[in-house]
């Protein structure tokens, strides 16, 4: 018994590794390059990339610094006026549903159209350039996280157990008690399932609306920047980092999700 | 129903229906949002020297887009983005179509095979962790034409939320149901043609509802990257000054309807498939 559970982990490691190792190999030996039609220049070497990436250690890190604040800036502003919408929306429940329908519209709505409108609002905020930048940039990865967060808090707090809300009735405990002790808690595991969803999504928020940005920094940007410059493999170091930014924030959230729910359940 | 009952519930029933129903709930709300965007263009109006770069009312930008003074050369606002529309949409939607059944064949072979199921998964879950979006510049070197590089990344996003959403409903089908299919000693093809895929029916419209925004956006995004005659073509020329700024802002406010639309379109096609669910959420 033991050796077959064994056995099915070491399958489920070892298979996807082995289809990683695969496409590394297939990359580095150019196969990869004729099936896609494309040479060295356009989508070089892994071992390229990775030199490329320690050689430019330190410019690479300022220009993720920079993504990061808008991404997390973005992603707390937007979980918090989430909850913040959910908690209003519960109290108000007919109005509320409702008015969550529109919020979740405006999840549809492309990042693309909004990162130009949300620039020209935040032209006289400041002077400097990468103040009023960095905050439109904000504020549109603010918009795309709070629909998601908004939605599933809205659940989290109504969406309550059965009996739950009488028996609180029935010790006649007030409104606010109501929601410190039954509907935030039962909100919790919501609020993680948004986050799963607008963790990704603040990441590439952050990378879509520096394409539009006045100030010409960030990950994404650089990506744009350096293709535009014919320097395929920097800008390929760029996308490398990008990925290990959704990734590592990915894996931050799961830890982090794991260690507060655990403590709830015991 | 006596009539007295009838006469007391008032001339326009359907009326009072639709006052108290969820539509009306969602209309007043955006009446709402056209008073406040409204009054924020008023104070701009008076306060800012363009107000058309930052908020223009609503009126001038739905009334431009129905004028037939000529934009460009030739077209009227109303034709350039219309092609400009199909240009993109259709692009979105070769990819959005070629995403759906690639997505649903790999969920399928997940589901038929543990080895597929092993290896697939762990990307799945990397691939929705990667920003896609942000790769569009490259992937548009690598497929080098600006069409095929739409298509490529609408797939790329449509595929994975498909994939993940339908292998879900497979999994949701009941022990009970597998075991009554096996005493009825069905063979596999009955099994997934009877049970299976349609107890993913709603798990794939799911999928369908978050990925259709996705590829739009990302057919829109693709166009700004380089010249053509996309929507996203039009949004960065009118940025840049080439055209007049309320182009802009019919792009916008396109995009954002076509955005909406294609999720509310899934969920049409949904109800339109599957009628038998609508019991299921309305109570």
């Amino acid at each position: 018994m033991k050796t077959k559970k064994w056995l099915g982990i070491l399958s489920s490691v070892g298979l996807p590794l082995l289809f990683g190792v695969v496409i590394f190999v297939l990359w580095q030996t150019q196969v990869l390059h004729s099936w896609l039609g494309t040479d060295t220049i356009t989508l070089p070497l892994p071992t390229r990339i990775s030199e490329i990436i320690s050689q430019n250690k330190d410019s690479i890190g300022s220009q993720v610094k920079m993504t990061l604040i808008v991404a997390l800036g973005g992603l707390a502003a937007g979980s918090v006026m989430g909850y913040l919408i959910a908690v209003v929306a519960s109290i108000f429940r007919k109005w509320g549903a409702g008015g969550l329908t529109i919020v979740s519209a405006f999840n549809a709505i492309p990042i693309v159209a909004l990162a130009p409108v949300i620039n020209n609002w935040t032209r006289d905020v400041s002077n400097d350039v990468s103040v009023r930048s960095t905050l439109a940039k904000i504020i549109v990865v603010t918009i795309s996280c709070t629909a998601a967060m908004s939605v599933n808090a809205f659940r989290g707090l109504t969406e309550l157990k059965p009996f739950s809300e009488d028996l609180m009735t029935s010790y006649a405990a007030p409104k606010i008690v109501v929601f410190t002790k039954l509907r935030l808690p039962n909100s919790l595991p919501y609020v993680f399932t948004a986050l799963r969803v607008s963790v990704p999504a603040s990441v590439i928020g952050a990378l879509v609306t520096e394409y539009f940005a006045e100030d010409t920094v960030g990950v994404g940007r650089q990506i744009r920047e350096n293709i535009v410059k014919g320097q395929y493999p920097t800008a390929w170091a760029y996308i490398a980092t990008a990925c290990a930014i959704g990734i590592g924030m990915y894996i931050i959230l799961m830890l982090v999700e794991r260690m507060v729910l655990k403590r709830r359940r015991a | 129903m006596t009539t007295a009952k009838k006469a007391r519930k008032g001339p326009l029933p359907a009326l009072k229906r639709f006052i108290h129903s969820k539509h009306m709930v969602t209309l007043v709300w955006i009446l709402g949002i056209v008073v406040i965007w409204e009054i924020f263009a008023c104070i701009v109006a008076a306060t800012k020297r363009t107000p058309v770069n930052v908020l223009p009312h609503l009126y001038e930008i739905i009334g431009s887009f129905f004028s037939d003074k000529k934009v460009t050369g030739k077209m009227t606002m109303i034709e350039l983005i219309g092609t400009a529309c199909g240009e993109t949409l259709s692009r979105a939607g070769i990819g959005f179509l070629t995403g759906i059944v690639l997505g649903y064949i790999l969920a399928l072979l997940m589901n038929l095979s543990r080895v597929v199921e092993k290896i697939a998964f762990p990307y799945l879950m990397i691939i929705q962790m990667i920003p896609i979006l942000g790769m569009a510049p490259i992937i548009l070197s690598i497929t080098g034409d600006i069409n095929s590089a739409r298509v490529v990344i609408a797939a790329i996003l449509t595929f994975y939320p498909v994939s993940t959403n339908v292998l879900a409903g497979f999994r949701s089908v009941e022990r009970e149901k597998h075991e009554l299919m096996y005493s009825y000693a069905a063979n596999k093809f009955q099994l997934y043609t009877k049970t299976l895929i349609p107890a993913c029916i709603p798990y794939f419209f799911t999928g369908l509802k978050i990925s259709a925004p996705m590829a739009i956006t990302a057919s829109i995004l693709v166009d700004t990257l380089q010249g053509g005659n996309g929507l996203g073509c039009m949004l960065s020329q009118s940025l840049k000054g080439g055209m007049t700024r309320l182009v802009f802002w019919d792009i916008v406010l396109i995009s954002a309807i076509i955005g909406i639309l294609s999720f509310v379109l899934m969920g049409l096609i949904e109800r339109i498939l599957c009628p038998y669910k609508r019991n299921k959420t309305s109570d």
